[in-house]
């Protein structure tokens, strides 16, 4: 599967035609070892010399190519977003596992399909940019994503219900951004924030990123 | 978006059908939904019991009881 989708030039303010597609191979993960996490790690660095500790990336020891046996299982689906002939994002999907069962009351026990890893590239995250001295280069990213995570499960016949547990400085993305509801802290995973799509919510959300 | 489909026919007792229409119902998904998720999830337990590891289930007094599957 490979969409065309618009994401946003930061420095112009105007979209620009960027890719969705699910044939993420090794190259993919190696991709964002070697170009992204260096960044991630620098930016870190600089963000901890500043004393701004809340803006160090909670994902900075994430690992893709830790990923690769899982490209074989049907359960997983991977996503990434490229622009130019670079990776500009990257999200690993569940249809099937633990996590794949809603706890929102009105749709407990149904089925969902889980967001297990979402990272946008450390360019287009604004206070990693920012500590490297640059402008973020594209926004809209993590909702391109998000946006594939409900196309699939409305593709599964899931309706769109998703759910993730969010790193903290994520949650006013998924929050405020996706508009999705905030279930509860979650004692089994590192009480992270549990968020769901309802079937309404997530319409109210692919509406919303469509519109030109 | 989707990939190419390939269709089958599957035959049933109508035990079988009655507990597969059931889940449907409960799960809110169609017979083809409920099947390639049972499939999915075949797959990744067969897998990760072929690395030698083991399925358990565990009750409310954290009692538990391995999974065996064929």
């Amino acid at each position: 599967m490979r969409t065309h989708v618009t994401i946003i030039d930061f420095k112009t303010a105007k979209p620009v035609e960027a890719e969705v597609f699910d044939e993420v191979t090794v190259d993919h993960f190696l991709e964002a070892q070697q170009e992204w996490r260096p960044i991630v790690l620098r930016a870190a660095r600089e963000l901890a010399r500043r004393g701004a500790r809340e803006l160090i990336p909670q994902h900075l020891h994430w690992d893709w190519t830790s990923k690769a046996p899982q490209l074989n299982v049907l359960a997983n689906i991977f996503y990434g977003v490229s622009y130019d002939g670079k990776l500009q994002g990257l999200m690993k999907v569940e249809t099937v596992g633990e996590y794949c069962r809603c706890r929102l009351p009105e749709q407990d026990g149904k089925p969902l399909v889980y967001v297990d890893y979402l990272e946008v590239a450390p360019w287009n995250l604004k206070p990693l940019a920012e500590a490297l001295g640059n402008t973020p280069r594209f926004k809209a990213v993590g909702s391109r994503l998000v946006e594939a995570a409900v196309l699939k499960s409305v593709e599964e016949e899931f309706k769109g219900r998703v759910g993730l547990h969010s790193l903290p400085m994520s949650e006013q993305f998924y929050l405020r951004v996706c508009g999705m509801t905030a279930v509860g802290r979650d004692v089994a995973k590192q009480n992270l924030l549990w968020l769901e799509y309802t079937p309404e919510q997530a319409g109210r959300f692919l509406s919303g990123v469509r519109k030109p | 978006m989707s990939p190419d489909k390939r269709t089958m026919t599957l035959n049933l007792t109508e035990q079988e059908m009655r507990v597969l229409e059931d889940l449907c119902v409960r799960k809110d998904v169609s017979k083809t939904a409920l099947l390639r998720q049972a499939l999915r999830l075949y797959q990744m337990v067969d897998a990760r019991l072929g690395r030698g590891e083991k399925l358990f289930f565990e009750d409310e007094e954290k009692k538990k009881a391995e999974l065996m599957v064929v």
